[in-house]
């Protein structure tokens, strides 16, 4: 081998070795299309176990490819590759291979649920915290409610306990402003009723909340009925379903103004930094209670 | 002498036997367990894990120390009863592993160095 040829192949095990090398991991995929949503670039897929990344289950992903999805048709086998990036934080799907069309004409589109639109009230259902009292969205009028869904169960990092970690940072960040703490709340609703009991989530809401209970009196943990829970679900655009004692999930975040209107979703993407800035400016429109004027003496 | 070398014959007639029966090698439930933790503990606790409120520890000489992360004896009972319920933050992973997945992953976390 002469000098020429030797220096790429020395480069080249440099590169390697040196870990010059991208930081997204690629993991395979195989499962069926579900839905698809031409506009976000999204699929829901029912995948089998990918090992190191997620157990199976039901959820959707970003198609790096636009045109792939126009291709791709509910009920269609796939084969593809996960990427992740950003420790995991972003993933989307490269790579899709149709493996099977057959499957085409069994599929059914998921009917969509009704979401309220922005603007319209929340429903006023009974919710039960962890300490088993009972209440209502209504009971918080006047203040701003950040609002989100989780089962204690959930073993995905980038999911459940994601959310719980942000709705924890937020709920620490408020406390150092005893004004928007005290015109703020958050909720923290459970879709797996059965096994969240009121004892669970008050040992699930104590792990986030430095296990002082006190912080209980701002950020709710609560479950309710199937039944009441559905609709909840439905009002607010959340997807869930159990299979093989796991459940599968979208991930839904609502803001709710002082009077009890919906004012944003988030569904896709957000920031914990974004969510406290937008439940901050909807403690802004709470009126502070003001001190009665002192007459002007004449003249 | 030739009655005691029949026993012990027998015994480890009965013993290979039970071996072949059961189909489960140590070594088989350890590869079991490894699938098991790839699954379900490796994205947690041997990956970067953004946003969240405490990063898990990792489990590389989990059995090797007298206690646990937690501070609680390493012990197979101790670790089986954490994955069940769950600990802090750590979600429960009751109803979702059987007793033998159990066995294989707590298999599987003894093999960690």
């Amino acid at each position: 081998m002469n000098l020429q040829k030797l220096v790429p192949v020395v480069l080249t095990g440099v590169l390697l070795t040196t870990g010059c090398q991208s930081s997204t991991k690629r993991y395979n995929l195989r499962g069926q299309v579900l839905e698809k949503s031409i506009s976000t670039s999204e699929i829901t897929v029912k995948h089998e176990d990918i090992p190191g990344f997620m157990p199976a289950m039901t959820m959707p992903y970003k198609v790096k490819d636009p045109a792939v999805v126009q291709e791709l048709q509910p009920g269609d086998a796939i084969a593809a590759e996960v990427v992740t990036a950003n420790n995991g934080k972003d993933y989307w799907l490269e790579d899709v291979r149709i493996t099977d069309e057959s499957g085409r004409k069994s599929a059914k589109p998921a009917a969509p649920a009704h979401r309220l639109e922005v603007g319209e009230r929340v429903p006023d259902l009974p919710l039960i915290n962890q300490d088993g009292k009972t209440f209502r969205f209504s009971d918080f009028k006047g203040k701003a409610l950040l609002v989100t869904f989780v089962y204690t169960r959930c073993p995905m990092p980038t999911f459940c306990p994601r959310l719980s970690s942000q709705f924890a940072k937020i709920q620490n960040d408020l406390a150092k402003s005893p004004e928007d703490f005290a015109k703020t709340h958050l909720v923290t609703i459970s879709f797996d009723p059965k096994y969240d009991t009121a004892p669970v989530l008050r040992k699930y809401g104590l792990a986030y909340l430095d296990n002082d209970p006190a912080g209980f009196s701002h950020w709710d943990f609560a479950s309710t009925n199937s039944g009441d829970l559905r609709k909840i679900a439905d009002a607010f655009g959340l997807e869930y379903f159990e299979e093989d004692n796991q459940i599968s999930h979208t991930m839904d975040i609502v803001l709710i103004s002082p009077e009890g209107k919906i004012m944003k979703y988030w569904a896709t993407e957000w920031t914990t930094a974004e969510l406290e800035d937008a439940l901050r400016q909807q403690a802004k429109t709470v009126s502070t209670p003001q001190k009665p004027l002192t007459p002007r003496k004449a003249g | 002498m030739i009655r005691i070398m029949q026993s012990a014959c027998f015994v480890s007639a009965v013993f290979a036997f039970a071996l072949i029966l059961s189909g489960c090698s140590p070594k088989e439930s350890e590869l079991r367990g490894q699938e098991l933790f790839d699954l379900h503990c490796a994205v947690c606790h041997m990956g970067p894990t953004p946003d969240l409120k405490k990063r898990p520890p990792r489990l590389e000489k989990l059995f090797a120390l007298k206690q646990l992360p937690s501070g609680a004896p390493a012990t197979d009972t101790q670790v089986r009863k954490t994955i069940i319920e769950g600990l802090r933050t750590m979600p429960a992973f009751d109803k979702r592993l059987s007793d033998q997945g159990l066995d294989d992953l707590v298999a599987y976390l003894h093999t960690l160095k």
